[in-house]
């Protein structure tokens, strides 16, 4: 094995695991996009003054956070094949890491509601602000400001998971690994390529999440 | 003949649980008319206050704002039919409020906060919402922090916002909850000098406070509270001046004895 | 009927596996998590910056591109182990780590205020740190080491991929046999589940067995 044998076949690998990685982002995105608001949705649920809803959200929580992500989307992906209806695998791990991620957020943002002080709220509601108007325009600002770090703490740990949709049949950079490592024979070189990838993009994210904790508390 | 009262409370009453804080009030406020509630704390009078624009849902009695039933779909014992949001929000509409926390939204800037009850409305384009907000703050003379956060403002020019957030919607009522209680000595004048110049052009107002001589001074008509029951009602000059009931007479010492001294000139 | 009874010993057996893999890695993986921790403070100039690296490399990517790198990469330089032994080697590496994350903050929560308190009063410093500063320490500790033996036994199920006989691994092969699904998978979710609350409990027990709650200041 010498070294620039070791660099020309690495760069062959980079087209692919470069298309790999965009699929992971975009996925990620998705989830994390899908998360967001569904987290808010389950949220609500949790506080909502019906003993139904809020049991509901507390379960779905609790499933969400105690079972594996790949548990999750296998679900996803086979049950509904099995019962007669086939999903694509991107559909499926789109939804499933989404369900998941929204589990979590609903948890992060939770904390955030919390920390917004009644009055701000009751002002909203003395000038006539609809339940809605009051939830987007005065409370989700505040919230998203306070639990950035932790959402972006949340976003690294989604691109981590999303690694397991290699198994339902996603080219995902893990796929694309999986695929360049039988096709090579050099699971070692490959695997550690991919491996880079994903340093890659969670270093930079928590770059920005620390460059974003860092403005915030300057600006307190 | 009277006309119809801008604000009216008829045996209206709340309870927590158990725990019963409005006892059957009973309260006309007619346009223009200025109006305080004192009493000690836990009389009841910001419950009263909060149940004039149902930020508190009232469980007996009726709560009026220009003949239309606030929160409820009919009058009577029987029904308590919680009325539609959207029916509530029309009928408090010409009602504003002003906090004693302030209750600015610390995420908008000044005009942001003064003009978002406006833009939220849909009732005006956003260009007229502006210009009225702009005016409300000319109103309170904050126009140069329009583009300021309400961290970086003074408590009373925090209030001063509120008030102005208050008056943008053109309310033909506001309600203030304490307004100066939560601003430190210095920071109390410049509120109540806004609030007077207010009153002075006409608007009605139902005020909780603690600052007698301004409460005596600017009020048309006097509250007096204590355990959820209105003890004594008239015009200044009868409770602040000539009150025959002790329970007021003993609450209002500590003011008529430093009004008394700063008269005499010991100040 | 016939189907499910079938399956509850295969999953018990499952389980068997699950917990046998993930308690032997958590448990490794919080012996080297604290020795790693104790080595960083002996020895902050040599250690520090290698700590920092393997935190980096080890939380900065899917613990499933590690499992691979394990299982299929190190045979390539002549190491090769079986799906158990890789499952159990990745895992413990993967979750020392974190646990050692965890024993640096535990380490970090205590203030040094209470010690310079308990030399004023003239006890000893040893048994000072045992009944002051340690039980304060494990109190913090514990919800986090729960926490991560839970993600640890998550984390087991991408075993499934290179054939250990887990749980995955385990509903999978039953789904794909039998052809049944929705017997199978309900199973995987309540065992998981049942397994993580378990956990959970069990920590709680342990700490307040260890180190029950006192409201020092």
């Amino acid at each position: 094995m010498n070294p620039p044998d070791l660099l020309a076949r690495c760069a062959s690998y980079l087209p692919q695991l470069l298309d790999g990685a965009i699929t992971t982002l975009w996925l990620s995105a998705i989830a994390v996009a899908c998360g967001f608001f569904a987290g808010i949705f389950i949220y609500m649920m949790s506080v909502s003054e019906s003993r139904t809803l809020s049991t509901a959200a507390r379960v779905y929580v609790s499933v969400f956070r105690g079972t594996p992500v790949l548990a999750q989307l296998l679900v996803f992906y086979y049950l509904p094949s099995g019962l007669g209806w086939a999903i694509p695998g991107v559909v499926a791990a789109a939804i499933g890491l989404s369900m998941n991620t929204a589990a979590y957020q609903s948890q992060i943002l939770g904390t955030g509601f919390t920390a917004i002080p009644r009055g701000q709220i009751e002002a909203a509601k003395t000038f006539n602000l609809t339940r809605h108007q009051t939830l987007w325009h005065i409370e989700i600002p505040q919230v998203v400001a306070l639990t950035l770090p932790a959402l972006v703490s949340e976003m690294i740990d989604i691109v981590k998971a999303s690694a397991v949709v290699s198994v339902i049949a996603v080219t995902d950079l893990m796929r694309v690994g999986q695929q360049l490592s039988s096709f090579s024979y050099r699971p070692l070189e490959v695997y550690t390529l991919a491996a880079c990838f994903y340093l890659a993009i969670t270093s930079m994210l928590s770059l920005a999440g620390r460059g974003i904790e860092r403005r915030m508390a300057r600006r307190a | 003949m009277s006309s119809l009262p801008i604000l009216e409370l008829r045996a209206v009453g709340k309870s927590y649980g158990a725990n019963r804080v409005l006892k059957g009030i009973d309260l006309t406020v007619q346009r223009g008319e200025i109006v305080s509630l004192i009493g000690p704390s836990g009389s009841g009078k910001t419950t009263a206050l909060r149940c004039m624009n149902f930020l508190e849902a009232y469980d007996e009695g009726e709560v009026w704002i220009k003949g239309q039933l606030l929160g409820y779909r009919s009058a009577g014992r029987a029904e308590r039919d919680l009325d539609s949001e959207k029916s509530i929000a029309d009928v408090r509409r010409p009602v504003s409020m002003v906090f004693q926390q302030f209750n600015l939204w610390p995420h908008m800037t000044v005009l942001g906060n003064v003009a978002a009850p406006l833009v939220l409305s849909k009732k005006a384009d956003k260009g007229d919402a502006y210009k009225q907000a702009l005016a409300a703050l000319k109103r309170v003379g904050l126009v140069e922090k329009a583009h300021a956060y309400p961290a970086s403002l003074s408590g009373g020019q925090q209030q001063r916002v509120g008030i102005a957030r208050a008056l943008a919607i053109e309310p033909e009522v506001m309600l203030l909850d304490e307004p100066t209680s939560a601003l430190d000595p210095e920071l109390v004048e410049e509120v109540l000098s806004v609030i007077r110049s207010l009153a002075q052009d006409g608007m009605t107002m139902v005020m909780v406070t603690h600052e007698m001589s301004f409460a005596a001074k600017i009020s048309d008509h006097v509250v007096f509270m204590e355990a959820g029951k209105i003890v004594e009602a008239g015009p200044p000059e009868q409770l602040f001046g000539n009150t025959r009931t002790p329970r007021l007479q003993q609450f209002l010492k500590p003011w008529f004895d430093r009004s008394l001294t700063s008269v005499a000139g010991v100040e | 009927m016939n189907s499910f009874l079938f399956l509850i010993p295969r999953f018990a057996d499952a389980i068997l596996v699950t917990l046998e893999v993930s308690v032997v890695a958590a448990f490794i993986g919080a012996l080297g998590g604290f020795v790693l921790n104790a080595l960083r403070l002996r020895f902050p100039r040599l250690l520090g910056a290698l700590y920092r690296i393997y935190i980096w490399l080890v939380r900065g990517t899917p613990y499933l591109s590690q499992l691979v790198i394990v299982y299929f990469g190190l045979p390539v330089i002549g190491v090769t182990m079986t799906a158990v032994q890789a499952t159990i080697v990745s895992l413990a590496i993967y979750s020392a780590a974190y646990f050692a994350e965890i024993f640096r903050a535990g380490w970090a929560s205590i203030p040094s205020g209470h010690m310079e308190a308990a030399r004023a009063f003239g006890i000893d410093r040893w048994s000072a740190f045992r009944s002051i500063e340690l039980p304060q320490a494990i109190a913090f500790v514990m919800p986090l080491l729960a926490n991560q033996t839970i993600l640890v036994i998550k984390e087991s199920a991408v075993a499934s991929i290179i054939t250990v006989p887990e749980l995955t691994m385990t509903a999978s092969d039953i789904v794909s046999s039998t052809y049944t699904y929705i017997g199978p998978y309900a199973m995987l979710i309540i065992c998981y589940w049942l397994l993580t609350q378990c956990v959970a409990v069990a920590f709680k027990w342990a700490s307040v067995l260890i180190a029950p709650s006192r409201k020092t200041s």
